[in-house]
């Protein structure tokens, strides 16, 4: 059986990052990158039903310039078994990933693509949706547990009335949510190992053009400073001046 | 064995100014992977139980080295052959001063992963190897380190412990004081005079007949670690347990405390790290006069102070480490060789020793203050950091020792051909140090230098020797990576400027007239702290 788990290199979630002073983009100068928490969450998911069927090869993939080996190479010291990088600078849109995505899984044939929801970055949560649609494969989303029976996989999420358990047959593309597991520490001898797995560089094979485009990213203008009151009713006349209650 | 083959040499600091040194930001790819688990491990599994370990609640601390050592923490400059992972030892010390930001237990990871293990690595007979080295490299064991005794401090080859030997084992009779790690350690590396005379070094197992461990100390700070005397009473080693030569203990000793001179400045800046963190924190939630008082002029100036100091202490201290890495890889491998390696960087250890725990009392002195009377109290993690590090600038060889042995050697290894007292100063501050030894040796000649010359004069000498060295580290490190760097070492070399025409004035008497002072922007430096939560980085 083999897995494919996409990760994408995004900036550190925890670091703080400010636009560009054109709104172009983020100055992401000196900012630490990691893979996306919820592709680490797929990958340590990957790693773990391996730990449970030995016959699963896990092959990770990613989209983006040669920065991304630092990713590729994380999820291999993990426990991926080796790394395909779609070696590109240009932007992708979610879209245009799906489609890359899709055309790699025809050369690899995959059992199983297990991805994060969304990334980061971008919040979009779309990809994997988009990829499941144009491999006409079915999809699970949101994992908070997933268990492979034989040529089905049982996929559970957290909705707001309980948890929800489908089952789908493979192939298939399922999605990870935040809770399905806390990844393991990159064990030193494993970032060794990974030296010597191996990563194939392959070109994208086609570079259209975005259909969203971002036309400017700007920080949330400053909070008006706030105002202190002593009494209830002095909260009650606060709000009524301000037409939140009934005057 | 030859030192030609080194392409950096000790003391060069001192005389020229190299093209390219190592910086932290040189640790790439795999490295900083690890040096990023190394930090994970800390604030994941360390910090959120630091009270516990202080309360010293079993077994967390023994559990906390095992897990450390299952990721590879616990030998990862040790051969492979042994469980190590065989990484420099400038990685892994980056590693430790990210394992470091609680000081309990960096001391208790720092001393099994390192001086218990360096006697072996650079000594040991590959039986002695094979038999002690695995199980600390995994974890499953810990080590300690014993020489100081009850009299024997900094006078350290004046020990009384004595190993007489008896057919085909050494007995052992007397006291180590402050043995770190002393509760959980199941092998000690033991120094003591064999007939009372010649100072061998040992490996002595816990249970050992005759081996016990006194109560622990009531400590002011590092409660988490352990620190208790270590008794000997007719305690019997076998003779297969000495380690190096009868009578040449004192090489195992000492070049262990060379390196580990050079990881304790590794281990000192991790706290400084964490309180600079917790402070920059704090700074920005608290708010007093309707902002926050990470706002104020006088508050920046304190975070942009801790940055430079900071960033010095670092210059120096991977600086440092890549050179004693690439002295291993020119001429270790034999006993003698790895001797020669371990000497030739001493002066740098001890001024990386010096300055960084000195820098790092700074930075927690003043992290506290930005908390006002709440940093003060136990209620926030930053008294902690400041009493714990209280303790560094005394162990691992008292700053004073380190300031009688630096100026010393510096001239001894000039005499040896090793150096150059003549040099062409790059900076201010290696101007005046320069200066300052050309005096001195006109003076009292280069024989017997470290007896002739005062000690007060000696301390100077050497504060000029540690300066010069930051100073050039931060400097050149700054110019290789540019952007906000240039600030945080122009900053610093302000701050060392001051201190090092005052340690000129105690040399020689003189007056100095100070250079013009640098223009940083404070605000900039503050904020950029501010933002990342730790001491600036690189780019």
């Amino acid at each position: 059986m083999r897995i494919l788990v996409p990760v994408k290199r995004v900036v550190d979630p925890y670091a703080k990052v400010r636009p560009l002073s054109d709104g172009s983009g983020l100055d992401t100068t000196g900012v630490k990158f990691e893979i996306n928490p919820f592709d680490e969450i797929a990958v340590e998911e990957a790693v773990r039903l391996r730990e449970k069927q030995a016959d699963i090869e896990i092959i990770v993939i990613s989209i983006g310039t040669a920065d991304c080996e630092e990713q590729l190479r994380k999820a291999l010291a993990m426990g991926a078994d080796r790394a395909i990088l779609i070696e590109t600078s240009h932007q992708f849109d979610s879209q245009g990933i799906a489609k890359e995505l899709k055309a790699c899984i025809e050369v690899e044939k995959p059992d199983i693509v297990l991805m994060g929801k969304q990334s980061t970055d971008f919040d979009c949560n779309q990809t994997a949706q988009m990829l499941a649609a144009k491999l006409d494969w079915p999809q699970a989303c949101f994992a908070s547990a997933v268990a492979i029976n034989g040529s089905f996989v049982t996929v559970s999420r957290e909705t707001d009335l309980g948890v929800e358990t489908v089952e789908v047959p493979i192939p298939c593309v399922i999605t990870t949510d935040l809770r399905l597991n806390e990844p393991r520490f990159v064990a030193l001898p494993g970032i060794i190992k990974a030296r010597s797995k191996p990563l194939d560089r392959v070109t994208p094979t086609a570079t259209p053009a975005p259909l969203t485009r971002t036309l400017k990213i700007e920080s949330p203008g400053a909070r008006p400073p706030g105002k202190k009151v002593s009494s209830v009713e002095e909260l009650v006349g606060e709000l009524k001046n301000r037409g939140a209650l009934p005057a | 064995m030859s030192t030609e083959a080194l392409t950096a040499r000790g003391g060069d600091f001192f005389c020229r100014t190299p093209d390219r040194i190592f910086t932290a930001e040189d640790f790439r790819g795999d490295d900083a992977l690890m040096v990023r688990t190394a930090e994970e491990f800390s604030r994941k599994e360390v910090l959120p139980i630091q009270e516990r370990l202080d309360a010293q609640e079993e077994p967390l601390m023994r559990d906390l080295v095992r897990k450390a050592g299952e990721l590879g923490f616990c030998g990862a400059d040790t051969s492979e052959d042994y469980g190590g992972l065989g990484l420099p030892k400038n990685l892994a010390a980056r590693m430790l001063e990210m394992l470091s930001l609680n000081a309990s237990f960096s001391v208790t990871i720092g001393i099994t992963s390192g001086i218990s293990q360096v006697g072996l690595n650079l000594f040991g007979t590959p039986e002695q190897k094979a038999q002690y080295l695995p199980s600390l490299t995994s974890g499953e064991q810990i080590g300690a380190y014993a020489l100081s005794e009850p009299n024997s401090g900094s006078d350290a080859l004046s020990m009384t412990t004595r190993a007489d030997e008896k057919g085909d084992k050494y007995i052992l009779t007397g006291t180590k004081m402050w043995i770190s790690n002393a509760k959980w350690a199941d092998q000690f590396l033991v120094m003591a005079k064999v007939g009372g005379e010649k100072v061998s070094a040992f490996i002595v197992e816990r249970d050992f007949p005759g081996v016990s461990v006194a109560r622990e100390e009531h400590k002011m700070g590092l409660k988490g670690s352990s620190t208790a005397r270590l008794v000997l009473e007719n305690a019997e080693v076998p003779a297969a347990n000495l380690l190096h030569e009868v009578g040449k203990g004192h090489q195992v000793a000492f070049n262990a405390l060379n390196l580990g001179r050079f990881k304790l400045s590794s281990m000192s800046i991790g706290p400084a790290r964490e309180a600079l963190r917790v402070a920059a924190d704090y700074a920005q939630d608290r708010r007093q006069f309707g902002v926050p008082i990470s706002s104020f002029g006088l508050i920046e100036k304190k975070f942009a102070d801790m940055a430079a100091w900071f960033y010095a202490a670092e210059s120096m201290i991977y600086r440092c480490g890549a050179d004693i890495d690439s002295a291993f890889s020119a001429l270790g491998g034999t006993p003698d060789g790895n001797r020669l390696a371990a000497e030739e960087f001493a002066v740098e250890c001890s001024a990386c020793k010096v300055l960084s725990t000195e820098l790092e009392s700074l930075i927690v002195d003043e992290a506290l203050q930005v908390y006002g009377g709440y940093g003060f109290t136990e209620e926030f993690p930053v008294a902690r950091i400041y009493r714990d590090a209280r303790i560094s600038r005394i162990y691992e060889g008292t700053n004073e020792i380190n300031r009688i042995f630096m100026a010393d050697r510096h001239v001894r290894r000039a005499v040896e051909g090793k150096t150059s007292l003549s040099g062409r100063a790059d900076s201010f501050i290696s101007d005046l140090c320069n200066k300052a030894f050309t005096a001195f040796v006109e003076t009292y000649g280069t024989d017997g230098f470290g007896k002739k010359v005062s000690q007060v004069h000696l301390g100077a000498l050497s504060d000029l020797l540690a300066l010069n060295y930051a100073e050039q580290s931060a400097r050149l490190r700054a110019s290789q990576t540019g952007g906000i760097n240039e600030s945080l070492a122009a900053h610093f070399t302000n701050w060392a400027t001051g201190q090092a025409a005052r340690a000129y004035q105690v040399a020689i008497g003189e007056s100095v007239m100070l250079p013009e002072w640098a223009r940083v922007d404070i605000s900039d430096l503050a904020r950029a702290v501010y933002d990342r939560r730790i001491p600036i980085v690189a780019h």
